[in-house]
């Protein structure tokens, strides 16, 4: 990247945050709301949750729950996914169940979360655990599936064993679908997290917002939950890009690729 | 017709089926005319949840409609306090029923709202599980208690009956939850106990599953739960419409106080009509005993706020000692004194 297409990277997007914080600042002038929090009520907002070391705390708190739902996810979502894309009938089994239990958003199983586990952090980690499952399952399943042939038959004419032919060729041909799955699933439990700290535990960003809300006129602490959350996000997708540039799986995200 | 006509004909007549369907299904007209008309006519909205301390509320609106000026206001049903606390600031609904520290809280926090009125006394209770093993106040310890809030009434009994146990607020914990969810989050065994205004305790007991740990009154004798606001610009534009309302609501509470038929009258038609709750659940808490809870002697009186005002200060949900008169208008009660409970029998079909 040259020098010019640097600063550009870092310029375009400062000053299209530059613009919307100023027109959010115009808007709330203009239309006279004492309710909807200016940015510099905001900012104040946000220097007052650093002041009581809750910024920190809370997503500290929501980033280990997220780490514990999707680790469970991954843990079950990549065996079973490549199990199930490694035996067509499996998966044919499996299949209308598991379209049956995807579409069913986290917020709809709030209830049986609660009378599974409480009112705990238990409930809020299965919440994460369920939205992750489903995007990583899939991926996998669908990443095993569509491994061409050839490099099987190939795999097999150099006689390796079954278990060899999986870990050595077929995983590594599909990890690129499946790592896809995987950043669309960190993506899904870092929103459901929100939905998931509202069931009554008590610290994280999501708790952050219901607990403002819930502390009287306070949409300043609100909105600055709430942009705690888009930063954290936005983090987390950074990070996953870096991952996906690894050596190992670059090749198979060709446009993405210089 | 070519395939681009047939494509527009079919998107407007969709978005004409689902614009007829919106209106006829979903679309509150009588709201929509109301907010049609000029300002010094227009029916104040009055927010309240099916709890039965808002009950004057849905009374008030199904008895005022067989008189001859009709309902008196547009009543809304909210699931919980946040969001009346949001409708009221942000002038969806000009008047509310909130618990009253809430209230407080909302003013001292520059929210320019007034207490003009009472909900009722009593009938908020501490609720364990039946077969659980909280059999006195200091098997709490270390327990989880619903509350609806934190700026309310059942969280400061909570921390009275603590206190008086030699226990303080750090012994529990306390969490926030929409009333009509606690019920269900005992059953379930989610929370170890609620502190919650009726009809939940009733629910609870009659569901088999609850037992009331102790009544609010036995730590707090004159106990209050929840207050009327109103928003201050309409008190200082419309003070008229606000006393037809405070009117309404005091001529409700005397017709419910005048005997068990009228109790179980109002249960019948409020859980039907307006909580959508169980007849059953709301004819208990409204007569087993008949003062359970009571809907006379309402106007808001000093001891009783400074009360609240400085346990919500010890408690640590206020910062400063705000004066009666800040958040309390009285007048609208003292002007109700004089009237008399509504003239409405069951099944008559006229009220006056």
């Amino acid at each position: 990247m040259t020098s010019r297409g640097r600063l550009e990277a870092i310029l375009l997007p400062a000053a299209a945050v530059a613009v919307l914080i100023a027109l959010w600042h115009m808007a709330v002038r203009w239309t006279g709301t004492n309710v909807f929090p200016s940015p510099g009520a905001v900012a104040r907002g946000f220097a007052e949750l650093a002041r009581k070391g809750l910024l920190l705390r809370y997503s500290r708190d929501s980033l280990l729950r997220v780490a514990a739902g999707y680790g469970a996810a991954l843990a079950v979502g990549i065996p079973a996914g490549v199990f199930l894309g490694w035996r067509p009938a499996a998966a044919r089994a499996a299949n209308p169940v598991i379209q049956l239990l995807r579409p069913i958003s986290p917020l709809a199983w709030i209830p049986v979360a609660i009378v599974l586990f409480g009112v705990s952090n238990v409930a809020a980690v299965f919440l994460i655990f369920l939205a992750s499952l489903f995007p990583i399952l899939v991926s996998a399943m669908n990443g095993v599936r569509g491994v061409p042939a050839m490099y099987r038959d190939a795999g097999r004419n150099f006689g390796l064993s079954e278990r060899a032919l999986l870990s050595r060729v077929v995983f590594p041909a599909a990890l690129p679908e499946i790592l896809t799955g995987l950043r669309l699933a960190l993506g899904i439990a870092w929103i459901v997290v929100v939905a998931a700290e509202m069931i009554a535990v008590d610290s994280g960003l999501g708790y952050l917002v219901i607990d403002s809300r819930n502390a009287g006129k306070r949409y300043d602490l609100v909105v600055a939950a709430m942009l705690s959350i888009g930063a954290v996000g936005l983090v987390l997708n950074l990070i996953v890009q870096r991952v996906s540039r690894l050596r190992a799986v670059r090749w198979g995200f060709r446009e993405e690729t210089p | 017709m070519s395939a681009g006509r047939k494509i527009l004909a079919g998107l407007l007549a969709w978005t004409g089926v689902v614009t007829a369907a919106h209106l006829t299904l979903n679309f509150d007209w009588s709201a929509a005319w109301n907010d049609r008309l000029p300002a010094a006519k227009r029916k104040l909205n009055v927010a309240y949840i099916p709890v039965t301390c808002h009950l004057a509320c849905p009374v008030t609106d199904f008895i005022s409609r067989y008189s001859l000026d009709g309902a008196l206001f547009i009543p809304r049903m909210f699931q919980g306090f946040p969001e009346i606390k949001e409708a009221l600031i942000s002038d969806r609904m000009q008047v509310g029923f909130m618990v009253a520290p809430m209230a407080i809280a909302l003013v001292a926090q520059g929210v320019p709202i007034k207490i003009v009125y009472l909900g009722h006394r009593y009938g908020s209770a501490v609720v364990v599980r039946k077969d659980g093993p909280i059999r006195s106040v200091r098997d709490l310890a270390g327990k989880t208690i619903a509350i609806p809030s934190r700026f309310s009434d059942e969280r400061l009994i909570v921390f009275k009956a603590l206190k008086q146990n030699g226990m303080t607020g750090a012994d529990v914990h306390l969490i926030e939850m929409a009333p009509p969810d606690v019920a269900g989050a005992l059953a379930a065994g989610a929370i170890d106990a609620f502190s919650m205004g009726e009809p939940y305790p009733s629910q609870a007991e009659l569901g088999g599953f609850g037992r009331v740990l102790f009544h609010a009154r036995e730590y707090w004798p004159d106990y209050m739960s929840c207050v009327v606001v109103v928003r201050q610009d309409v008190i200082d534009r419309r003070p008229q419409a606000v006393q037809i309302l405070v009117d309404g609501i005091a001529r409700s509470g005397l017709w419910l106080d005048e005997g068990r038929p009228h109790r179980e009258h109002a249960a019948d038609f409020v859980a039907r009509y307006y909580f959508r709750q169980k007849p059953e659940v709301l004819r208990h808490a409204l007569t087993e005993p008949l003062d359970r809870v009571i809907y006379t002697k309402l106007s808001p009186r000093k001891p009783d706020f400074d009360m609240v005002r400085d346990l919500m200060i010890e408690t640590a949900v206020l910062d400063r000692r705000i004066a009666f008169e800040e958040y309390v208008d009285p007048r609208f009660a003292e002007g109700a004194t004089t009237q008399t409970a509504w003239k409405y029998e069951p099944g008559s079909g006229k009220a006056e």
